[in-house]
This record gives structure tokens, sequence and C-alpha cells, in this order.
């Protein structure tokens, strides 16, 4: 509650600086400065034409998809480079090399492999993500208290069990964070995609009010792409996480 | 005579003292022994080589005339800490190792059922590991192990992470299961009172040399009690062996 009534003071300091740095004190030119109202107008359109349900709806896809092969690909190379020490050694620097690489330096390459096309999004929202996700799950598989695997090796379990039944569940709580991590990373890589190409989406949205010299839809679509990462992040990852941790008792 | 160790010796790295030298013995069918050191004499050592966790640097272990190589399911080991799994409530952590071995569902659940009524915790077989005290969590670690039905049960300090009340009361219980269950035990410990009170046979080792110091037959009758003549004569002569002769 209290943070909804911060959150309503906000808006109206943001629409009372508006009134007064132009209407008042003209200090702002009026073009280049973003208004509640005015951004709420926008919405109000982009909603009515469509538009924006489509934009949110190509890049939700769009993301879901990248996101999807990055966790496949990131995975399976974090399992690698735990299980073998040849990977730990030689592979890991290099990931943890490239996973410092902004996801926005993929997109030169991306498009030069697969022109601007949905797939050069793709590909880059899958670099952004893979390698955070799999240095997150080696991480977690680290983490695995000893014990744990001690017991179940003294109770003869075969490597696939081990892997199967004590270090994937024991890994579980940090595995959750660090795919939420990792889908953080690759909602960002999404929109460095987007903005770079002509397909509808927000990124491209975004562009195109920028194009238009349209302030109130620039402002728009940040607060869109904010509200739509977050949703996913406290609606599916949150929830998951605050499961496990409490089944556990650990929360 | 399930299981043979045969002159085992143990070096870490390139140390040239041995952590453990010339450790002969054998554990006879249904035998409860005992190994008794202070921190530091290889004890802990000695039951990882037993378990197959580590390898010895020369001699071998034998299991019903089989040698030892790696952790197996014939010699279950219950830890000091209990190394049950938190996401998995009571008697799931009993049937674990059943499941890993391939048992029926429901020879599974009349195992579980049977070990967890035996130590007492048929209530709480429900219950998640964070929901029970730690007492109960190693009465739950002993019903894991022991529902694996083992050749041989290695527990290595399972009751010194306890306070002392509750490590007594459970050192009573696990008497009273082996008077029923006569199984074969190798119960490592730094207690001379819990090796006296639970042990057919008393393996002393001797500080700082990783050497068998000398092997007690213990001929009290069972049940045994904490405060018999005998009882308190023995366990202050393995408490001087323990100690060192200086």
């Amino acid at each position: 509650m209290s943070s909804l009534i911060f959150f309503l003071v906000l808006i109206l300091v943001w629409q009372a600086a508006y009134w007064l740095g132009i209407d008042v004190l003209h200090i702002f030119r009026p073009y280049v400065m973003p208004s509640p109202i005015g951004v709420c107008t926008r919405f109000l359109e982009l909603l009515q034409n469509g538009s924006l349900l489509k934009a949110v709806g190509n890049s939700l896809l769009r993301g879901i998809a990248g996101y999807f092969i990055a966790v496949c690909i990131g995975l399976l190379i974090g399992v690698a480079i735990n299980h073998f020490r040849y990977l730990q050694k030689n592979l890991k620097p290099i990931i943890l090399g490239i996973q410092t690489l902004p996801s926005v330096c993929w997109v030169p390459f991306s498009i030069l492999w697969f022109g601007l096309s949905t797939r050069a999004i793709l590909f880059v929202v899958v670099m952004g993500a893979a390698f955070s996700i799999a240095i997150a799950t080696d991480n977690a598989i680290k983490n695995v208290q000893p014990i744990y695997k001690k017991a179940a090796l003294t109770m003869g379990a075969t490597q696939k069990q081990l892997y199967l039944q004590v270090i994937f569940p024991a890994c579980l709580p940090e595995l959750v964070s660090g795919l939420k991590q990792g889908w953080s990373f690759a909602w960002r890589a999404l929109m460095s995609g987007e903005v770079m190409t002509t397909s509808i989406g927000l990124g491209q949205t975004l562009i195109m009010g920028r194009d238009l010299a349209d302030i109130n839809q620039v402002m728009l679509i940040m607060i869109i792409i904010i509200i739509v990462g977050a949703m996913i992040d406290k609606v599916i990852f949150s929830k998951i996480e605050r499961k496990i941790l409490s089944q556990r008792g650990l929360l | 005579m399930p299981l043979l160790l045969n002159d085992i010796e143990m070096k870490f790295h390139d140390d040239q003292r041995a952590v453990l030298s010339h450790i002969n013995f054998e554990v006879k069918d249904g035998e409860f022994i005992c190994i008794v050191g202070q921190s530091g004499c290889g004890k802990s050592t000695l039951l990882n080589i037993i378990a197959g966790l580590i390898k010895p640097t020369s001699g071998v272990i034998s299991l019903d005339g089989r040698p030892v190589e790696g952790p197996g399911a014939d010699r279950v080991v219950m830890f000091q800490e209990h190394g049950l799994y938190p996401w998995l409530n009571v008697i799931e952590n009993v049937k674990f190792g059943m499941k890993l071995a391939g048992l029926s569902k429901e020879e599974q659940r009349e195992r579980a059922e049977y070990y967890l009524k035996l130590v007492h915790l048929e209530e709480y077989k429900e219950y998640p590991i964070h929901k029970i005290s730690g007492g109960m969590r190693q009465r739950t670690a002993l019903a894991r192990a022991l529902a694996m039905d083992s050749k041989i049960l290695l527990m290595d300090e399972p009751f010194s992470a306890l306070d002392k009340q509750t490590s007594n009361k459970l050192r009573a219980e696990l008497q009273q299961v082996w008077m029923e269950t006569h199984k074969t035990i190798l119960f490592i410990t730094h207690s001379v009172e819990e090796a006296v009170y639970l042990g057919d046979r008393v393996v002393v080792l001797s500080p700082n040399k990783g050497e068998i110091f000398k092997i007690h037959d213990i001929g009290i009758p069972r049940p045994r009690y904490v405060y018999t003549q005998d009882f308190v004569e023995l366990r202050h002569q393995i408490l001087e062996e323990v100690k060192g002769e200086e």
C-alpha cells in the first residue's frame, strides 16, 4: 500500500515538473520532455491500434524461444565444464571472458551471419544468456555439499543416479537463481537485438519512437520493457524459488 | 569372515610419515567392532579407506573374499553429519538407498517402516528433515543405513555432533537395535566410554603413530551399563592406552 502511494506521488512529481519546466519556466523543449499524460495517451493509442500487443507478444515469444535454447546450451556446457577437469581448466576461463562481453556486441556479428532476421535476434539472445547460465550451473554443482555425494556413493549410487537423484536436486535452489539471472540477461540481449533489426517487437517500436521524435512513445516502451521483464521474474522465477526454499526450510 | 584388513598403510602426498601403518584385523559376521583413538590418529582415514572413498597407499581390504575397490552398497556409511537430503522427507530419505538399489516400491515401504519403527520414528515419517531435531535426524540416518541391509555397516562418529544427553540416549538405542538385528558394525569413535559400551571388541589406535596398539575383547554381557565395576575398570585402562604411555 505504502509503495503504491509512493509510486503515485512519483508520477505526480513528474507531471508537476513537466508542467513547471515547460509552461511556467520555459526551460525544457516540449518535444524532448515526456510527461505522464503524454505517455498514457500514447499507451492508449498503441493499445487501440493493436500494435502494442503485437510488439509485446512478438518480443515475449522471441525472448522465451531464445531463452529456452540458451538454457539447454548453458546447462549442457555448465555440466560439462564441471564434470571434466580438462574443460574446467581450459574452457571455463574462455567462457568467463565471453560472458563479460555486452550482448549488444554480438549484434554486428549476428547480422553478418543471419541478416536482419528473427534468427539474428535469437542468436544474440542465446549468446547473451547461455554463458551466464553455464557459469551459474557450474557454480551450483560445485556448491553441493560433499556429504550428499559421499552418502549416495556409499549407498551404491552410479554416476547417473548421482547426477539425477543427488546433484540435480541438491543444486536446484542455486540453479534456479542462476536461471533467473539468465532470463534477465536474455531479456536485455533481446532488446539489443530488436533495436538493430526491423522485425516488429518492443525494441523496434522503441526505435520507431526515436525516428518519429516521439519522446512519449520512447518512454512508454522503456516502461513496458521493464514491466514485462520484471513480471516474468516475479511471476515465474520468484514463485519457484520460494517454493523450493520453503520446502527445505530455508525461508 | 566378512571384512579383512591386510597390512594397510596410508601416506598422504609425499609426506614421509605414515598416517596409518601395519593395520591388520578382521571383522567377523555379526560382530560389533569399535575403533577408538584420539583425534588425528587416523581413525576417520581408516573408515574412509574401508568405505572405498580413498585408496590406501598399500595393503588390501577384502569383503567376503573380494577386494574392496571404490565405494559400494555392501559397506554403507553413517556419517557424523547426517547427510540426509533436505528435499526428501523422513521416510523418503530412508527409502533412498533402496531406491538406488532398484528394490520394488512395496519392499522399500515395508523395510523403511520396519526400521523407522525400530528407531522410534514411525510417527515422524512424513516430516521434512528441517522440522525434526538433531537426534531424530541421526536416527533417520541410522534407519536409512540399516534398511540397506549391507554386509557391514560403517559408522563414523555418528553421535559426536550431538549434545551429551542425546548422544547417550542414541547409543543406548543403538545397543538395543544391535541386540535385535546383530548386524556387522564397524564403529569409529574418540570416546572410550562409547567404544566399551558398544563393542564386542575394541581396537585401540596409538596416538600419532597410526598403528594398532591393542585389541580388547569386551566380555561384559549386554545390555551394558556404564557404572558397573568391570565397565569402569576397562574404560580406565583403555583411556590410559588411548592417551599414550608418556
